[in-house]
């Protein structure tokens, strides 16, 4: 038996989540035999651990020694039972105000056993560092899926990751001092210090002429900034520089939103997957206040997020068929697009930021009128979409764009931890719909879909992936609404526990979304992580340009569907506890004036 | 914003000969701005305050998320200003869901664009409720005062004896408090003890 | 024909090569947005287009005064080009050797597009013009073949003599093919707008200009589709009408190979709106393949065939 310091106070909670019931006051030995692999990963490091513990349902945390970090990422990672694990990503948090350390914690989803959402798991590998000294040994030397997660936090809270294969700056502009790290909790909010600007570019390899695309490009919509070295027109290497969308909102934020506020802000980190995001938060918050939300509610919420994947791919092929210069493809989709659109305004009040979710449930029943008409549009689109996707690959030179371009092999998706129909045309069969235990706030457990999977890597792969998404999910509308149950739509939210943490999830059509929530006092939000799918993904794309066309750039940029402003703009709002500090109208206007002509 | 034209509206206004010519064979785009596009019954547009049934009560206030609401106190004057800023409105109608009176009315109005910033700020000013004792403004509304007494039953209005001193402010409630047992008990409790109860009510 | 007669159709040929152009643009705009189930532009809207850049002043990033002479260099040539052709059966100027001017005026537009965009110091602007250059490479020669073929069956070098006599082969047939392909390829419309690829090099060669210049580039580029296209149709019409020596004759063809063109342009739009762009490997390789047959197919002509 093994005792941990503070067992007793960390299981106080119900988990009502789990299968088998109530499990209150689990000790260290039911925690890790409840799922595979615990029990094997706690004898391997013993020594280094120091406690651990559920966290909730599906999500276990072990605190170890900043030590041996690597080596217990790669021991998750690597295992050799458990295929189709990744590193997710990390999260950094200054502790200090509540225990002097600050805290480094990857975490990996668990794949013991594909699509199957009550074997796998997420573990957490909490590290603390003294204030004086925060470094940890860097992961990222082993793994590359660690080497923007750890400048990261590197450039947000100054930790130092010893042996970083390439501590460049990421997410700070260039001309943000050295030494001043936004996300610490002593950092004021409106400080805004500025220093000389500083540019880290990769240098220039022997004999080849740099390319810069971006940072504002045709091909790519937002802001982003790839300088590829090429030979003629063949890419040789690529150097990336983006985060231009990153606006710091967290500090901006602080102290002023209640946890169903955010709720709002979570669905404008991004433009086309809002939802997605809301409904990680939402479950983020729903696992801590440890509800259970009414099934109506979960059957809704599914339904908008399909009803969003829907249209997020046809979007998607749209633009690739557009950066191809097949225009003609471009506008067929968007108008295929079109009435999913209009169906959801109906739904929700609104085409995109549905405003549909609160803590808790969804705001909007789905009448039974609107069910008809929601199945009409299904029809119309699965209809349109075939005739669609029969023209755009019988043309020609569509294909000869799409196929054999942006080859990205298993190894390397795998090595990155590439998310979403990214992995899958790469042969990686992972979905986070199944995955993993969504069903405390969606009803993925209740229908049935298959996943597609590819082994080609290539656009064209991409492609496909999606295509075939999209009618599963029609099909998945359709049965949500043949299922659909009746009941509330919501349940009040109590108190939320303080310091508490959790994790919400979703698989948005880029791929896994994962929000982080740790609570503070008075139902405030300690530290709010987000990381969005394209955050994984970018990375690998400089791996996926080696070798091909400039011409094939734009499109193999394309094919992971990038989000730049999800990656980039709300990396984390982190909301400060106690502290109120709204900065007023009046206060807003001085500083509008002060830095006039700055901004 | 509800007298002046929106920017998009005034567009609508200027005749372009295309509008008729093509709005009869027309495929999937249409000439918007110059026509009006249909807009469902369920489309969350912006929010609108009906000045009538206002009371101030700051509740849409709260629930905001991007601070579209602000409300401020003018003890001076006496008045207390409800501000709507359209442009900062994410129009996720949670005013609308949260107002007790439904002053908040939700309306489809999306086209806001216009060429003067004022034209997008509504203000309602509240008086605030005079306290005749120590001459000085409460912190609430005469319609906040005057809406609790219409929702509370009869009962607890008089339980609390709500009918006289629900328009003063909190000192002059304690002192009345304190007052009144002293009345009754005659003088027998030390003061503060007194005003600590009197607070709690 | 009388000089006035010969003088009006002069005139219409100008008229034709300095109006038609943008609308012809219109046309396939409209026709493209049809394919797409959009409304569309007006016919009028390249026009409006070139108008307001002819309005507006350029920027120009360099000191090289080729950048700035470059766009008018390719109007003049696009539009000598369009004047050395047949309308109905006068050719506005007549200098004996009109095929190999034509060919030579018209890659000067391609030529001078390629050397402005190397003119700046733009990554975009040199990979557009390495693209023009291949294209031009590869389709040139094929080009030369063929008109080569045209000119050993008609035995001359005069495109109204070449017109003139014309006789059916199968060779010629073969040639007229390879030709739509290859004055398609030169026009540069998708799939092979590979230069200017605007979503992956940004204009390519243009991408520095604006204003003023980039209009008159823009209007080079029509006049010399427009240009091409004229060619093709002549070729398609005139020899198969037999001797024009009436003015009233004369008209009919011009009508004919008016009707044509435009008819024509909507065809080229609907390829263009059914196709991605291709990359330059392909097209380089197409090219490649399009000139060795053009090589049998003069092997065929000089056979008699
Ligand atoms: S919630 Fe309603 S009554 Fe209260 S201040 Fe807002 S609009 Fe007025
Ligand atoms: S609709 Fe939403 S954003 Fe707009 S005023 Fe109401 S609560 Fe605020």
């Amino acid at each position: 038996m093994v005792t941990t310091r503070d067992l007793e106070a960390h299981f106080e909670f119900e988990c009502r989540a789990c299968e088998n019931g109530h499990c209150r006051k689990a000790d260290v030995e039911t925690i890790l035999s409840e799922r595979k692999g615990l029990k094997e990963f706690y004898e391997a490091f013993k020594e280094h651990i120091k406690e651990c513990k559920r966290m909730t349902y599906g999500q276990y945390m072990f605190v170890i020694d900043r030590e041996v970090l690597p080596e217990a990422v790669l021991w998750w990672h690597n295992h050799p039972e458990f295929k189709e694990t990744h590193l997710s990503t990390a999260v950094g948090t200054d502790e200090r105000p509540l225990n002097g350390k600050f805290v480094y914690m990857p975490f990996l989803n668990v794949q013991v056993e594909p699509q199957n959402m009550d074997e796998n798991y997420w573990v957490f590998l909490k590290a603390y560092m003294p204030a004086d000294d925060p470094s940890f040994p860097s992961v990222a030397a082993k793994l590359p899926a660690a080497l923007w997660i750890e400048r990261e936090v590197k450039d947000l809270l100054g930790f130092n990751p010893v042996g970083h294969p390439d501590p460049r700056r990421l997410i700070l502009p260039e001309d943000w001092p050295e030494g001043v790290y936004p996300l610490r909790k002593d950092m004021d909010y409106r400080h805004s210090p500025m220093a000389e600007v500083k540019t880290e570019f990769k240098e220039k390899p022997e004999g080849t002429t740099l390319v810069p695309m971006g940072p504002v490009h045709m091909g790519i919509e937002e802001p982003a900034h790839f300088r590829l070295f090429v030979k003629g027109e063949e890419i040789v290497d690529v150097d990336y520089r983006g985060f231009y969308s990153h606006r710091g909102i967290e500090k901006t934020g602080e102290g002023r939103l209640t946890y169903n506020q955010v709720l709002f802000l979570a669905e404008r980190i991004c433009g086309i997957c809002g939802y997605q995001h809301s409904v990680s938060y939402a479950m983020a918050v729903e696992r801590l206040a440890d509800v259970e939300i009414p099934d109506r509610a979960r059957y809704i919420r599914t339904l908008m997020l399909e009803l969003e994947r829907i249209h997020n791919h046809l979007l998607w092929v749209g633009i690739a068929a557009h950066l191809v210069g097949y225009d003609t493809g471009f506008m067929h989709a968007w108008r295929i697009r079109e009435p999913v659109m209009w169906l959801v305004e109906r739904l929700t009040g609104n085409r995109k930021q549905y405003g549909m979710n609160i803590v808790g449930g969804v705001r909007r029943d789905i009448l039974d009128y609107r069910k008809e008409e929601i199945l009409k549009v299904v029809k119309q689109i699965r209809e349109e979409t075939k005739k669609f996707i029969d023209i755009a690959l019988n043309t020609n030179t569509f294909i000869k764009r799409a196929e054999g371009v942006g080859i990205l092999p298993y190894k390397i998706a795998k090595a990155y931890s590439v998310l979403g129909p990214t992995a899958r045309a790469s042969g990686r069969r992972i979905d986070t719909r199944l995955d993993q235990a969504t069903k405390t706030a969606m009803a993925y457990n209740e229908v049935d879909f298959k996943v597609p999977v590819y082994k080609e890597g290539d656009v064209l792969a991409r492609v496909l992936v999606r295509m075939d998404e999209l009618f599963e999910s029609l099909w998945i509308v359709e049965q949500l609404i043949d299922q659909m149950p009746g009941g509330d739509i919501m349940v009040p939210i109590g108190d939320l526990p303080e310091y508490e943490e959790a994790l919400g999830f979703t698989e948005a059509h880029r791929g896994e979304v994962v929000h982080y929530v740790m609570t503070g006092e008075k139902n405030k939000v300690y530290r709010w992580k987000v990381r969005a799918p394209t955050y994984n993904n970018l990375p690998a794309v400089p791996e996926m340009l080696k070798g091909y066309h400039v011409a094939d750039a734009p499109l193999i940029i394309a094919s992971i569907d990038p989000c730049y402003s999800c990656t980039e703009r709300v990396q984390f709002v982190d909301v400060e506890t106690g502290k109120v500090k709204v900065l007023t109208e009046a206060e807003f206007n001085e500083l509008s004036i002060k830095y006039r002509g700055v901004f | 914003m509800a007298e002046s034209l929106s920017y998009t509206e005034k567009l609508k206004k200027w005749n372009r000969f295309e509008v008729e010519k093509f709005s009869k064979k027309a495929p999937v785009t249409t000439p918007y701005p110059f026509i009006d596009i249909e807009k469902p019954p369920e489309y969350r547009g912006i929010p609108h305050i009906n000045p009538e049934k206002c009371i101030g009560c700051g509740a849409c206030v709260n629930a905001c998320p991007p601070d579209a609401l602000i409300l401020e106190w003018d003890k001076k004057r006496g008045v207390k200003r409800l501000t709507f800023n359209a442009a900062r409105c994410i129009r996720c109608h949670r005013c609308v869901e949260v107002c007790p009176t439904g002053a908040m009315e939700p309306t489809n109005i999306f086209e806001i664009a216009t060429d003067n910033k004022e034209d997008l700020v509504e203000v309602v000013e509240h008086k605030l409720a005079y306290c005749e004792e120590c001459g000085e403004y409460l912190d609430f509304t005469e319609r906040q005062i005057e809406y609790v007494k219409a929702i509370l039953p009869k009962e607890i209005i008089d339980m609390y004896a709500l009918e006289d001193r629900i328009g003063l402010t909190q000192e002059a409630k304690m002192r009345k408090t304190v007052e009144k047992l002293r009345e009754t008990e005659g003088n027998a409790y030390p003061a503060f003890i007194l005003v600590k109860k009197g607070g709690e009510e | 024909m009388e000089t006035t007669a010969k003088l009006a159709f002069s005139f219409i040929g100008v008229l034709l090569t300095f109006l038609l152009p943008p609308y012809l643009d219109g046309i396939a705009r409209r026709v493209k947005a049809r394919l797409q189930y959009r409304r569309g532009p007006p016919l009028m809207q390249t026009w409006y287009d070139l108008n307001k850049l002819f309005s507006l002043p350029s920027v120009k990033p360099t000191k090289s005064a080729l950048f700035t002479w470059a766009p008018y260099l390719a109007l003049a040539s696009a539009v000598i080009g369009a004047l050395l052709l047949p309308y109905g059966n006068v050719v506005p100027i007549d200098i004996g050797f009109n095929l190999v001017v034509f060919f030579y005026v018209i890659l000067m537009v391609s030529v001078f597009l390629m050397l402005a965009g190397l003119t700046v110091q733009n990554a975009f602007s040199h990979l557009g013009s390495a693209r023009e250059m291949q294209i031009i490479l590869t389709v040139e020669p094929l080009i030369a073949i063929l008109y080569g073929v045209l000119a050993y069956n008609a035995g001359s070098l005069n495109i109204s003599d070449i017109i003139a006599n014309l006789h059916l082969t199968p060779s010629l047939v073969m040639t007229y093919v390879l030709l739509a392909y290859a004055l398609y390829v030169e026009s540069g419309f998708m799939p092979f707008d590979i230069a200017e690829a605007e979503q992956e090099v940004i204009g390519g060669p243009l991408s520095e200009y604006s204003g003023r210049l980039l209009g008159v580039f823009y209007y080079a580029i029509y006049i010399k589709r427009f240009a091409l296209l004229w060619f093709f149709v002549s070729l398609l019409v005139l020899p198969w009408v037999g001797p024009i020596n009436t003015t009233l004759k004369a008209a009919e063809v011009l009508a004919v190979q008016f009707l044509l063109t435009v008819a024509l342009y909507p065809v080229i739009a609907s390829l263009e709106a059914t196709n991605a762009r291709l990359r330059i490997d392909h097209v380089v390789k197409m090219n490649t393949r399009a000139f060795f047959a053009g090589i049998v197919i003069l092997a065929i002509a000089f056979m008699g065939w």
